[in-house]
């Protein structure tokens, strides 16, 4: 039984670093409908920014963590300028927004091979590691401040989205761009703040990550976990990434442990293809069709 | 020739093959494939474990791998070809990611992450030119038959599509099965050019190098996939120096193509008869167009005349 | 046999009822209209009839044959062609390519010829390439054949749109608002090239449309809906002075004397 909820706790802990990824995702998705393969490594570099902040700095935690999240917030504005906004703003078919986004991917993970080095970092030792124990339960020490952490910047972002003008405007965008400038809501703004929110919860992602795993080069391959639990729980809908990233997180947590940790990623796979199969619009969406 | 050139050229080749596959697949019907290094993997593969431990002959083990890798697109295929492009996509990331882990972990099979190492080197530059010359006439045949404007049509305008009788879902089956069938002997050929495989060989890398050579030619156009073949694999080799740089390089491209000129080089160019005609033509020095623009005068009255 | 029965046809999208217990016949031969409101449902039940989305409740029959939850290019390949409202037209492909390639009936070679091929295969190639031309010249678009069809002016656009419907041979033609975007001078000429693609091809047709003139120049019989519900039928004469459809078009002007309709 211990076993059970120790495994709950780790998959709860890991499912919502995925959430954090899963819902900048799904932003950048619900406002320009394409999937931005460039999360990646804007997780990946926002993992690195607190590491060297850590390190190189030697600043303390509270502080590297908002240095890390705005400067990952910061790449994600520089990424759009660059790499999306000049194919957007002539209409193109999103498919080129998609292969550019690949391209920006590569980039980013290759050029960070090769000024950073392609080595596996280890975040120093930031949050004291024994676990907490309640009677025979050990639960990591480290999962329980990941977990709330990343609730509480969700509950920021949610905030934000539902509760402040700006996220109103950055809703009505996500519905329809064209009208929602026609009634004097500036598009690129709200593009520019939703990369912003976008990054900045993807490179939060990648600390926490950072901070319970590792940190390397190739780290942006975390996006597809993302890109899963999106789809699990439902493309383009905010609580959907959280609920799918949680499911995800649990799904995979347990066929590691009581399965095959090798093996782990193929149930993850497995997991998407099964939702593709059966509720194509995921737990929580809905399936919308092609106006003809 | 010395060796070092006949290697490249082998290379170009077995590069072309999984190019000409995608680009059919990805630039002609709009099927967008990360994974195609899974491909090349499920026939290197197969191709390699049937003849170094059951003594297969090379030809009956590449087909083998054909084979194979058909019957992986279509079990790969059924649940995501009806889906979105973005789904598609990222689908076919998983797929490649799921076959490096299975080679990674099944290693009394595959060797894991060592790999299978001395495979015999049976793939020669006339076997190689011989089959990506015949790769590419069969391709070349599909997208100008019926069959390959359907698969265009299907990328344009996939409702418009249906509405004129195309069955999209199984022309994407179609292409998805040749392309595979393609990157399966691309496979097979390089494990046993090369003499050695490992997962690391079909990496997201690898898939990467070949998208962007399908993007950098011209995803409308064989003769650029051609092109982009022979120049995005001879000049990394002959630039071995900068090896390091030359996927930042490769993901700088990208982007600068499609902000700058997302149809590639080459457009929907092809290099025929009638199209090398015309670019002469258009070529052609402005004396010669002002000498006959009295002819012109004399041509169009004649014309209108009648 | 009537060519196209539609009965107690229903779409639910979520809580919203789209097309609400539509039901009509369609004769061979003749040439329908379905008008209404904007919204009323009117694309949506051609999206129903060609199979682009499942009826919730209702079904259709078609020659006889039930074609109820049937798929789109089933649909297409037993005879129901259509045009969109906006242009669907395969843009980077040359005027001629559009056409031909729904010219399904004339080429029967596989996938096989595709890649190896036939003498057969060259037969059928040179069959289509003629009969696409000849369906061109038939259009007025032959001098464009090989123009790249984003490149058309907007009315020829139009005008292949419908030849590529005309090239599948159909038995019924759906056509989603032929007219939109036109001038009154295109308009004439689209009415006269239905007409004459009336008499010519043999043709059921059934067409939506809001230019007026359009449909009561035209059509034997108008449906109009409103809020996916028939509320008339009939020929123009009956629909014109139908105080319900006016009623539904333009409203109703409240004065002292009470509701009366605008006409």
């Amino acid at each position: 039984m211990t076993t059970i909820l120790q495994q709950v706790i780790n998959g709860i802990s890991i499912g919502s670093v995925y959430a954090l990824i899963a819902v900048g995702y799904s932003l950048v998705y619900s406002i320009l409908k394409f999937s931005n393969f460039a999360h990646g490594g804007v997780l990946m570099l926002g993992s690195y920014f607190g590491f060297f902040a850590l390190t190189l700095l030697k600043v303390p935690f509270w502080a590297a963590l908002p240095l890390a999240i705005v400067g990952a917030g910061l790449l994600g504005i520089v990424n759009e300028r660059l790499a999306y906004r000049p194919i957007r703003i002539r209409n193109a078919p999103l498919l080129y927004l998609m292969i550019s986004s690949l391209g920006a991917s590569i980039f980013l993970e290759n050029f960070t091979i090769v000024t950073i080095g392609p080595n596996f970092r280890t975040y120093p030792e930031v949050f004291p590691i024994q676990p907490f124990m309640i009677g025979e339960l050990s639960i990591g020490r480290l999962d329980i401040i990941i977990l709330v952490i990343a609730a509480i910047s969700m509950g920021l972002l949610t905030w934000i989205i539902y509760g402040t003008r700006v996220g109103n405007a950055v809703r009505a965008t996500s519905y329809n761009m064209r009208i929602a400038s026609l009634m004097g809501i500036n598009p690129d703004l709200i593009v520019a703040l939703v990369f912003f929110l976008a990054g900045a919860s993807a490179g939060l992602g990648g600390v926490l990550f950072g901070i319970k795993y590792t940190v390397w080069p190739q780290m942006g391959i975390l996006t597809l976990k993302a890109f899963i639990a999106a789809v699990v729980g439902g493309l383009g809908s905010l609580p959907g990434a959280v609920v799918g990233a949680m499911v995800l997180g649990v799904t995979e947590t347990f066929a590691a442990a009581f399965v095959s940790s090798a093996f782990r990623d193929l149930f993850s796979y497995a997991l998407m293809i099964i939702i593709i199969l059966v509720r194509p619009g995921g737990l929580l969406g809905t399936v919308t069709g092609e106006k003809a | 020739m010395s060796q070092y050139y006949i290697g490249i050229l082998i290379l170009i080749c077995i590069n072309l093959l999984a190019v000409l596959g995608l680009s059919l697949m990805t630039g002609f019907t709009g099927l967008f494939n990360f994974g195609q290094a899974g491909f090349l993997a499920v026939g290197a593969y197969t191709a390699t474990i049937l003849t170094t431990q059951y003594s297969v002959p090379f030809v009956a083990a590449l087909v083998a791998a054909m084979v194979i890798s058909v019957l992986t697109s279509f079990l790969v295929g059924y649940p995501t070809l009806r889906l979105k492009g973005d789904y598609f996509a990222i689908a076919t990331l998983g797929f490649a990611e799921v076959v490096r882990l299975l080679v990674e972990n099944l290693e009394k099979i595959t060797g894991g992450s060592r790999g299978i190492p001395r495979i015999p080197t049976y793939t020669s530059l006339p076997f190689a030119l011989g089959a990506s010359a015949i790769a590419l006439w069969l391709v070349a045949n599909y997208v100008r038959s019926r069959h390959g404007r359907s698969c265009v049509a299907v990328r344009e305008d996939e409702l418009a599509a249906e509405s004129i009788g195309v069955d999209s879902f199984r022309y994407k089956q179609i292409v998805f099965a040749i392309n595979a069938a393609l990157a399966g002997l691309s496979g097979g050929l390089l494990a046993h050019y090369v003499g050695f495989i490992q997962p690391s060989m079909f990496s997201i890398v690898k898939s990467t190098e070949l998208i962007v050579m399908v993007i950098f030619g011209g995803m409308h156009s064989l003769t650029g996939a051609v092109f982009s073949a022979i120049v995005l694999t001879s000049l990394p080799e002959l630039l071995r120096t900068a090896q390091a740089w030359r996927l930042v390089a490769y993901g700088a491209l990208v982007v600068i193509i499609m902000v700058a000129r997302p149809e590639g080089l080459m457009g929907s160019w092809e290099l025929t008869p009638a199209n090398v005609k015309a670019l002469f033509a258009r070529l052609r020095p402005q004396r010669d167009s002002e000498l006959s623009s009295a002819e012109d005068v004399e041509l169009r009255s004649a014309r209108e005349g009648k | 046999m009537p060519l196209l029965e539609i009965r107690n046809l229903t779409k639910d999208f979520g809580g919203v009822r789209a097309v609400d217990h539509f039901s009509h016949t369609l004769e061979r031969g003749g040439l329908y209209a379905i008008i209404g409101p904007n919204g009323a449902g009117k694309t949506t039940i051609f999206n129903l009839i060609t199979g682009i989305y499942k009826p919730t409740e209702g079904d259709i029959a078609f020659d006889g044959e039930d074609i109820t939850g049937q798929v789109t290019h089933q649909i297409a390949q037993k005879g129901i062609a259509r045009t969109f409202q906006n242009i669907r037209l395969f843009s980077e492909f040359s005027v001629l390519d559009n056409v031909r390639t729904a010219c399904h009936r004339y080429a029967r070679y596989s996938v096989w010829e595709g890649l190896f091929p036939t003498p057969r295969r060259g037969r059928e190639e040179r069959e289509l390439a003629e009969r696409s031309s000849h369906l061109l010249e038939l259009v007025g678009l032959s001098d464009r054949a090989d123009e790249v069809s984003k490149n058309l002016p907007y009315g020829h656009q139009r005008r292949l749109e419908i030849a590529r419907a005309l090239a599948q041979e159909p038995a019924l033609l759906l056509l989603d608002e032929p007219a939109a975007g036109m001038n009154p001078d295109e308009t004439v000429d689209l009415m006269a090239f239905i007409e004459e693609i009336h008499d010519t091809f043999d043709l059921t047709i059934l067409l939506i449309e809001h230019h007026m003139e359009v449909v009561m120049a035209l059509a034997d019989d108008i449906v109009v809906i409103d809020f996916g519900r028939t509320i008339a039928q009939g020929t123009p004469d009956e629909i014109q002075s139908n105080p319900t459809v006016i009623e539904a078009y333009l409203g109703t002007e409240e004065t002292e004397e009470g509701q009366y309709a605008t006409a």
